[in-house]
């Protein structure tokens, strides 16, 4: 119970100063875990208490996730979305993969690897998008819609790793009956489930809470995997009222996730034979392997390698999903690079994100003053 | 598209986005996000980048009131009622902001009933209203004051205590 309220108070003043500076969270939550865990003598370690609230953390994150996937929100422009979803997917994936398979990660490690190099953060991305005031760029629709695609390949990562050796058609038969089941409770029981929500008592939160608890816990006896199930449930709530169930669930969300950044940073040694060359050639692949990404996306959607930088500057940061990955799949060595990655990724992005307009006017004027100086006299 | 067209868009975990383009070519954009702030960007014709402001909600709304016209001047707003019931009874209501010269004068002092004939009803102070002021109230710099009278009542208002 002390390390959870150490965590938990030490949080507080991290999260007080990020939002001061107006800086990215995640990364120093893990550190802080980092720092006070196995390598700071132990003041926090992993027990009952915390391991619950962490589990709690990706749970909700993930339902989450779910709620903001909504069915009909299917962009307009389908095509684009495809076409930089592709490249973006693709052009991670494999530098991600060839790069920890060489590095002398087995091979369904670097299948982890890659799929944690690949997913930008959604959650920095969005804010920085909104903090640095960029949501008219042309870029940010890209990127938004970006982070959509993403997420949806890592529901389908997520069913393919916790598949392990079961018969996969029969796995999907089973999420797809799930997500059947869940979205006819959701479509029936409409009007009951916005009567609860519009009250004004405890029932709202308590619903919320019980009702992705209660799912996660049933997932055992039907040998779907949790993660599936909650983002089920959050698709399916979705079809209601998912601007309520948001907000009654956000709560259980910040908490818990918290909690889950720090015990993940706790678990994780750099002390002990940590391979600073691997660590380290990983971490700054990822920021160049986006940069690829984002150039080729730029180019391909926008016309404009410009437009790729921006793009770029706003998917570098790694976060939530890498680390949730890392987590459900990653053995330790996998979740200290993965951690390791989230951090300078991080906190790289955030800074590209905030100066990447200096960037691009930096960019343009060089081009015109040589363009000037090429011109024949 | 014509160009008045507004179009309104659901961008998944930012917000609502509204965004219209002016018969000039110039782009006006407004965003509701989900962190509860409004962003307004606007870009001019042939420009590349935006320009943005992020309001809280009250201050949007505060805009909103100025573009729909229901605050006349810049500053300072007026509305005329006429009951016609009452003999035609016309009323105005009327906001000023208080000049230096008036700071730290009482209602009394100042002489408002006798001079003019118009009443302050209400001042804000600091987003905070004080309804029906005693003549004892002391005004402050940065007051808006509520003044309702009539039409030439409020005239005399203006020129008597506003300008002196």
């Amino acid at each position: 119970m002390e390390s959870l309220i150490v965590a938990l108070f030490v949080c507080v003043v991290l999260a007080l100063i990020t939002k001061y500076f107006s800086i990215p969270a995640i990364p120093f939550y893990i550190l802080a875990g980092v720092l006070l865990g196995k390598a700071g003598g132990g003041l926090l370690t992993n027990n009952e208490v915390s391991q619950f609230f962490s589990e709690m953390g990706l749970i909700f994150l993930l339902f989450f996730m779910g709620l903001g996937l909504k069915p009909e929100r299917i962009a307009s422009n389908r095509s684009a979305v495809l076409t930089s979803g592709i490249i973006d997917l693709n052009v991670n994936m494999i530098i991600g993969f060839v790069a920890a398979y060489m590095l002398g990660f087995t091979l369904t490690e670097s299948l982890i690897i890659a799929s944690a190099f690949y997913i930008s953060s959604t959650a920095m991305a969005l804010t920085s998008l909104i903090e640095n005031r960029k949501l008219m760029l042309r870029e940010s629709d890209t990127v938004i819609w970006l982070m959509v695609f993403e997420d949806l390949v890592l529901i389908i990562f997520l069913a393919l790793l916790s598949a392990g050796n079961q018969n996969l058609i029969i796995f999907f038969v089973k999420i797809i009956a799930v997500l059947g089941i869940l979205y006819a409770l959701a479509h029936y029981g409409k009007e009951f489930l916005i009567s609860i929500l519009d009250r004004d008592d405890e029932l709202p939160i308590l619903f919320t809470f019980a009702a992705v608890l209660t799912t996660a816990s049933f997932s055992l006896y039907l040998g779907v995997p949790e993660t599936m199930m909650v983002i089920a449930l959050g698709v399916a709530f979705a079809t209601t009222d998912p601007d309520a169930f948001e907000q009654h669930a956000r709560p259980f969300k910040d908490v818990f996730l918290v909690v889950f950044f720090v015990f993940f940073g706790v678990t994780v040694d750099f002390s002990g034979g940590a391979n600073w060359f691997v660590i380290g050639a990983i971490s700054l692949l990822a920021v160049v392997s986006k940069l690829v990404s984002g150039l080729l996306t730029g180019i391909f959607i926008h016309g404009s390698a410009l437009s790729g930088l921006e793009i770029w500057a706003n998917t570098i940061a790694r976060g939530e999903f890498s680390i949730a990955l890392a987590v459900l799949y990653g053995s330790p060595v996998v979740g200290t690079t993965i951690a390791a990655m989230v951090i300078l990724t991080s906190i790289v992005g955030s800074f590209m994100a905030k100066y990447s307009g200096i960037l691009r006017r930096g960019l343009v004027s060089h081009s015109r003053h040589k363009a000037l100086l090429r011109r024949p006299h | 598209m014509s160009a008045m067209a507004l179009r309104s868009l659901n961008l998944p975990g930012v917000g609502t986005k509204y965004e219209f383009e002016t018969d000039k070519g110039d782009t006006v954009a407004i965003f509701f996000t989900k962190t509860g702030g409004i962003q307004m960007y606007t870009l001019q014709k042939g420009c590349r980048t935006p320009s943005a402001a992020e309001m809280s909600p009250v201050e949007a709304r505060r805009l909103g009131n100025i573009l729909t016209g229901a605050i006349i001047e810049a500053d300072q707003e007026s509305v005329e009622i006429a009951f016609s019931a009452l003999a035609d009874l016309r009323i105005t209501i009327h906001t000023f902001f208080i000049p230096a010269a008036v700071v730290g004068k009482t209602i009394e002092e100042l002489q408002i009933r006798a001079k003019t004939g118009a009443t302050v009803i209400a001042v804000c102070r600091h987003d905070r209203n004080i309804i029906n002021p005693p003549p004892t109230f002391v005004f402050e710099k940065g007051d808006a004051a509520l003044v309702i009278g009539e039409s030439d009542q409020i005239k005399t208002f203006e020129r008597e205590i506003m300008v002196n």
